[in-house]
């Protein structure tokens, strides 16, 4: 296997044999972002039908069925694929080995099993495109209404989830043992980057947390195929005992989805202020904090749903609580900005803009927590805007910004910087005009998962205004695709260590050769902190 | 001092009032000094190319990073609880409702003190606008606190008082309730807020809120009463 290590043709040039039985992470990784990103784009345009059919009262695109159906998969598609597998699956495989200095994950054929189950879910998900099979009971799917002929499919809603709960515990578990058992000697726990620490945490809800929507999906599937009576109450079942099962999972999961975007923030921002991580410690802290909080919040997903008052406010309290671990966060990076030496390179301004929807997402979280606001616009399009706020424009700026940091490491080559600049601008402003007025309309009391409203004028305004909005950002997102595409092809030739950062994924040459770093582990210096810009070799300050 | 609209709609929007002030607030405090930091501390090659490496955490700062959130979010948690409690708690004078949902509307049914159905209304399902015949309205008293008792024939419903901005779901084999109150009379709109399939977003009801008199009088009449429809629908602000 030495020579191997000597190949030096870029491994993302390997033949159609490579990587179809591929256990590289870096080949995995690459695979489950392709297939991450295409989804996007299509649960985008799934998004864009919804949008237009609601920019006027009435229906004038789709019908009430087509929207259902585009509405669920926009959901399903966005946060398990997009938010989930993009970052975890696609950034996680290809950078928890770099960063601890490992050769390949703890289980490189496992990881290939989790990839081909997330594959699996990818063509059933494709399937429900076929007429008669479509999926109609939005992602939450809750009974007794899933259960119903009117929600389509429910075994492919079942099934799905099955497969990418697998292939999420396999990964979790790979991630978790390679981060516990393949660090490069030095590289200790405070001297592990934020993105390591808080992929690690949210695979520990993963493991934690899937096992509880997989029960839940299994007992839709007796009750809807077998005649089980879990969620029927004419048999003694009950509705609610899905919705605390689903949400004792599907509450933590987003952290799942948002803990690493944060890791994407704190490993971009100090590169290019060159300046340490401020805070570090109480980073972490926070990181398992919102960890144990995220599984004693749950209700706050139910608290309309006719549970007894006693727990709608304690379940208030903890909610908002999570807040402070958050707030730590947001204020350390304030802080690494201070006295730092900003490059407004085009990655950081997208963790800069993510760190702004962030904070918006963040503030409008709390009359959502603070149950007495919450009778009032729970299920409304106040809470929509403002989990795009976190769930998608946080995460995605995030990743898009994670792509142009780590472009030359996966492919050689620049990210386009004049098209990434731009495709910032227009995504920041088309996304800021659709969800803020969305929270606005929701304020007013419409509800969420309309196609239709009734003929309030403002109401029909602030619609047409969001829709908008929504096309700018659409048109965003096609130039930062152009981006790619062109990066890819034409992209100038990168250096290593093109940002000049003491994370120890840069100390490979790009693209990063098979195997990393080779037999040995990198060797690691006494001083080395991935945040310590002083410590670098001249030149590369 | 201006008369109270409706109930809980005024506590909720003070609420509201209290979450975004202290939002504002919040975001100022650190969205500023973060675009101050951005625009003063720029790379420039030769003279700033390095950021301090001595400031790196601070032990004070950071604990008045801990607790100062801890005490906005105890503070907010608990000013919520005391509306919250005053929100579920129906007043003694309530009359009661019995609202029984079904995809996609609702039964409304008027009950005397021990429990008899006086009058039933049903608002079925329109799915071609957002208007109703004047049978289909539900009729209401103004000024007076409305309990409404809800559940569900078939899915998961709600219920969901637009002027009133309270919201509890219709659950099948549970009893759930939700109180309020509207003061001036006119129309105001009702909607599902679960969603419960293809005529959910026509889930819808329009409640009609008379003066006392008038109430009683369609309670116990047999005939719709009627009261001056506005062509323009009462929207809360």
């Amino acid at each position: 296997m030495r020579e191997a290590i000597h190949v030096e043709k870029p491994y993302f040039l390997a033949s159609l044999r490579e990587w179809l039985f591929t256990t590289d992470h870096k080949k995995i990784g690459i695979l489950y972002f392709t297939v991450s990103y295409v989804f996007f784009l299509v649960a985008g345009l799934f998004g864009m039908g919804v949008r237009l059919e609601q920019a006027q009262p009435g229906m004038q695109v789709v019908s009430y069925d087509t929207y259902n159906y585009f509405l669920t998969g926009h959901g399903v598609v966005m946060l398990l694929w997009w938010a989930i597998a993009a970052h975890i699956g696609g950034f996680g495989n290809f950078l928890l080995p770099l960063m601890i200095g490992a050769r390949d994950l703890a289980f490189p054929r496992l990881n290939a099993l989790s990839w081909w189950m997330f594959f699996g879910a990818s063509v059933l998900v494709l399937l429900t495109l076929i007429p008669g099979n479509q999926i109609k009971m939005m992602w939450t799917g809750y009974p007794p209404f899933s259960s119903n002929p009117d929600a389509g499919v429910t075994a492919l809603y079942v099934f799905v989830i099955h497969l990418l709960g697998a292939s999420s515990i396999a990964t979790a578990v790979n991630f978790i043992v390679t981060y516990l058992k393949m660090r490069a000697p030095g590289v200790t726990f405070w001297k592990t980057n934020m993105y390591v620490h808080t992929l690690i945490a949210a695979n520990v809800i993963q493991l934690i947390g899937v096992p509880s929507l997989a029960g839940a999906v299994t007992m839709l599937l007796l009750d809807t195929y077998f005649g089980t009576n879990f969620f029927n109450p004419a048999k003694g079942g009950d509705p609610l005992l899905y919705q605390n099962v689903f949400w004792f999972y599907s509450h933590p999961v987003v952290y799942v989805q948002v803990l690493p975007i944060f890791g994407f923030f704190s490993e971009i921002v100090p590169v290019f202020a060159r300046r340490p991580l401020f805070g570090y410690h109480t980073m972490v802290f926070a990181v398992w904090g919102i960890v144990a909080l995220s599984f004693i919040v749950w209700i706050h997903h139910m608290f309309v749903s006719g549970v007894p008052n006693w727990i709608r406010v304690l379940m208030s309290y903890t909610t908002l609580l999570i807040a402070v671990p958050t707030g730590i966060k947001i204020f350390n990076w304030m802080l690494t900005l201070y006295k730092g030496a900003i490059q407004l390179r085009s990655q950081m301004l997208y963790m800069l803009g993510g760190i702004f929807m962030f904070l918006i997402g963040g503030l409008t979280g709390i009359p959502n927590a603070m149950v007495a606001i919450d009778l009032g616009i729970s299920d409304s399009l106040f809470v929509v805007g403002h989990f795009h706020y976190v769930l998608g424009m946080a995460v995605t700026l995030g990743i898009l910004g994670a792509i142009i940091h780590w472009f030359p490491l996966a492919t050689g080559k620049f990210y386009p910087e004049n098209l990434g600049k731009i495709s910032f601008w227009v995504i920041f402003a088309g996304a800021n005009i659709f969800y803020f007025f969305q929270m606005v309309v929701g304020m007013l009391g419409n509800p969420r998962r309309y196609p239709d409203y009734p003929p309030i004028p403002e109401w029909a305004a602030l619609h047409m205004i969001q829709t908008i909005g929504a096309l700018i950002l659409g048109v965003g997102i096609i130039i930062f695709t152009w981006g790619m595409i062109k990066g890819l092809i034409s992209g100038e030739k990168a250096p290593q260590n093109p940002w000049k950062s003491p994370s120890l994924e840069w100390r490979l040459p790009v693209p990063a050769p098979a195997h990393n770093f080779g037999d040995e582990p990198p060797k690691i210096e006494k001083d080395w902190h991935p945040y310590r810009f002083d410590k670098l070799e001249e030149g590369n300050k | 001092m201006e008369q109270i609209f409706a109930l809980p709609y005024e506590w909720w929007k003070e609420a509201v009032i209290v979450w975004l002030i202290i939002s504002v607030i919040i975001y100022l405090v650190v969205a500023v000094p973060g675009l101050y930091f951005v625009m003063k501390y720029r790379y420039k090659p030769g003279e700033r190319e390095i950021g301090d490496h001595d400031f790196e955490s601070h032990a004070g700062l950071e604990a008045v990073f801990v607790v100062i959130p801890t005490l906005i979010v105890l503070f907010l948690a608990t000013y919520s609880f005391s509306i919250f409690k005053k929100m579920r708690t129906v007043p003694d004078n309530a009359m009661t409702i019995k609202v029984t949902s079904f995809m996609w509307g609702w039964q409304f049914d008027y009950l005397d003190e021990k429990g008899n159905v006086i009058k039933s209304v049903l608002t079925g399902y329109n799915p071609n606008d957002y208007t109703l015949s004047e049978e289909e309205k539900p009729v209401i008293p103004a000024g007076k606190p409305i309990k409404v008792l809800l559940t569900s024939m078939d899915v998961i419903h709600s219920f969901y008082v637009q002027p009133a901005r309270i919201t509890e779901d219709a659950v099948p084999g549970r009893i759930t309730y939700l109180w309020f109150q509207i003061n001036k009379p006119g129309e105001y709109y009702v909607f599902c807020r679960e969603y419960c399939g293809t005529g959910h977003s026509h889930m819808f009801s329009i409640l009609k809120v008379v003066p006392p008199e008038q109430f009683t009088a369609w309670l116990y009449g047999n005939n719709a009463v009627a009261i001056k429809s506005e062509t323009n629908k009462e929207v809360a602000q």
